[in-house]
């Protein structure tokens, strides 16, 4: 146990603290945020969406998940099957594609995405917002500023015109979501940082003599973690969401790279002759935003962390 | 008052940002505006070239459509040819705020409703209410469209799914824009109201034993609604970003829709006059918001 915790810097508030606001402080492991029976009535949201994720992680990761079939192969005969034909679980699409092995390799480039938005944004927000608060006075106002400038433009309408120039490729969707939305997370850690900086165990460890690079990294950044962590967690629907606009508009992804948001273009095209093709992706991208929301939400609850 | 000419300066400093920003990566973006599916002979390419100044070195041609644009000549759409940018937006951009305003009103109303039903509700009510907004946070506009075309425009039939005629067809639309933020502002709503109840003077007039309406109504809801001013600047850029996605749906000749179309077609003067309206909107908002906020609650000006 570090000397350091926020228990620690605030004496006085243990003597009243109640149990609940005790988790709140929260220095215990992060997966018991699941199993917490304290919780247990309303622990069943979380669960399920972690058993959820976990489904479409692996159903993205794993190779045998994939059918064997081919997910751009055109079967003629087939165009349009509907669920349950033989060999083809979820149907084909109006070329005649495997529906199920679309929706898999879509699964593995749209977390894909959703998770790299989440890293390379969070990162930037990240250094953006401690290195504001950190430099304190003639640069941190010139940040801000910056920043609130930028946070003033939505995600989209920044990544669309970023879209111009990098391209039509995966690395471009996850460049421009990340510039376009890594500006509420720096505005978090700013106020974090300069909450922290001039904490009672930071002038201890400053009196002590520890390396700025040690002072950060040994006894600020433990401190941000969960922060960190919560924005990370938050992003990633995030970068999902902003994908599938995207390509859904037909600006982001083009085809025949088949993420999520692609295969609902798709299945929105083809909503006159046949829903499913549109139900399957639409049902992926709902219940992978919707886990990753309520279980940012409960991290964001058990850790004490309020947005 | 300081703090609202501080407001109005970082405004055109954005304004010049966007500015710069969308013409350095229209002019970098790889790719002919003009030669595409198409082959032209050369000549007529450094024609077309020459009409927009895009042979010329790349400051002058800064120098010259800042120049232009500050004096409100926007040029003229490559795509839609000789049609000048400013009549495109002219006829587009009342379609867009229409929609727009339609939108907050509807989300207002829905997402104050169910916070309220949320904050105060009957206690069997609440948490489907609650788990509902989660839902709804978590539905892209997108989808959302496709179901209320779906089940209200081809199954039932009840309204027009596409174009901009009358005032039927605004109604899915609408709905398709405002019901995702209405969740968002229902929790929102909620979670200020969840606070506002700890506090000492809800306490207090909790104790007093004063009606119920009184309690609620000026204890309660009043002192809550800061968190929803607060809401006006990100509201706004949802209702824009979902002006993207819902025009395209809908077919409606709104402002998201031409700018959507422009991205595709490279249409640079096209790009750079919406995004600049945009812009402009989006701080215009951002400003309303914030003298609102301050109005209400005058601590947030030492923020």
């Amino acid at each position: 146990m570090c000397p350091e915790t926020s228990d620690g810097a605030k004496g006085p508030h243990l003597l009243t603290a109640a149990p609940e606001s005790r988790a709140k402080r929260g220095t215990r492991p992060f997966l018991s945020a699941l199993s917490d029976s304290r919780f247990s009535g309303r622990a069943a949201g979380p669960v399920l969406s972690f058993l959820i994720l976990f489904f479409l992680f692996s159903l993205a990761l794993l190779p045998m998940s994939l059918t064997g079939i081919d997910p751009i192969t055109q079967h003629a005969k087939l165009v349009l099957a509907p669920p349950l034909t033989p060999g083809h679980v979820l149907g084909c699409d109006f070329l005649g594609r495997d529906l199920w092995s679309r929706l898999v390799t879509g699964s593995l480039i749209s977390l894909t995405v959703g998770v790299s938005v989440g890293i390379l944004s969070t990162t930037i927000g990240c250094l953006w917002g401690i290195v504001s608060g950190f430099l304190g006075h003639p640069w941190d106002p010139v940040m801000m500023r910056t920043l609130e400038i930028w946070y003033a433009l939505p995600e989209i309408l920044i990544a669309t015109i970023l879209m111009l120039v990098l391209g039509h490729g995966l690395m471009a969707v996850i460049i421009a979501l990340s510039i376009g939305g890594w500006m509420g997370v720096a505005r978090v850690l700013r106020s974090e940082t300069l909450r922290l900086r001039d904490a009672v165990f930071m002038d201890a460890a400053r009196a002590l003599g520890v390396s700025p690079v040690r002072l950060v990294i040994r006894h600020f950044l433990p401190n941000v973690l969960p922060v960190i962590l919560v924005m990370f967690l938050f992003r990633i629907p995030g970068g999902i969401l902003g994908e599938s606009t995207l390509s859904f508009l037909g600006l982001g992804l083009a085809p025949p790279a088949a993420s999520w948001g692609v295969l609902v273009n798709e299945g929105w095209k083809a909503l006159p002759v046949s829903a499913f093709m549109l139900l399957w992706p639409a049902g992926f991208i709902v219940l992978s935003l919707v886990s990753f929301q309520v279980l940012a939400d409960r991290l964001a609850k058990h850790l004490g962390v309020s947005r | 008052m300081t703090r609202l000419v501080r407001r109005l300066f970082s405004s055109v400093v954005l304004l010049w940002a966007v500015f710069t920003l969308t013409f350095l990566l229209t002019r970098f973006a790889p790719g002919n505006p003009f030669a595409q599916g198409r082959h032209l002979p050369p000549d007529v390419m450094a024609n077309l070239l020459k009409v927009y100044h895009l042979d010329r070195p790349l400051w002058v041609q800064y120098a010259l459509t800042l120049r232009q644009t500050l004096a409100g000549d926007w040029g003229t759409s490559y795509k839609a040819t000789g049609i000048p940018v400013s009549e495109i937006i002219r006829q587009t951009l009342p379609v867009s705020l229409t929609l727009g305003i339609l939108a907050f009103g509807a989300s207002l109303v829905l997402g104050m409703v169910t916070g309220l039903l949320i904050g105060i509700g009957p206690r069997r009510i609440a948490p489907a209410f609650r788990y509902a907004t989660t839902l709804l946070v978590g539905l892209p506009s997108f989808l959302l469209a496709a179901v209320l075309i779906d089940l209200l425009g081809l199954r039932l039939g009840i309204f027009p799914v596409a174009l901009w005629e009358g005032w039927q067809s605004t109604v899915l639309p609408v709905l398709a824009l405002s019901i995702a933020p209405a969740g968002y502002l229902a929790r929102v709503f909620a979670a200020s109201m969840e606070e506002t109840k700890e506090s000492p003077f809800y306490r207090t007039a909790v104790a007093k034993g004063i009606t119920p309406l009184r309690r609620i109504l000026f204890h309660l809801v009043l002192p809550s609604l800061n968190a929803v001013l607060a809401l006006v600047g990100p509201l706004a850029a949802a209702f824009l970003t979902g002006s993207f996605v819902v025009e395209t749906v809908f077919a409606i000749p709104g402002m998201g829709r031409v700018f959507v179309l422009s991205v595709m077609n490279r249409d640079y003067p096209l790009i750079m006059g919406t995004t600049l309206v945009y812009t402009l909107f989006l701080t215009v908002a951002i400003i309303i918001g914030d003298l609102l906020q301050e109005s209400a609650d005058p601590r947030v000006r030492s923020l």
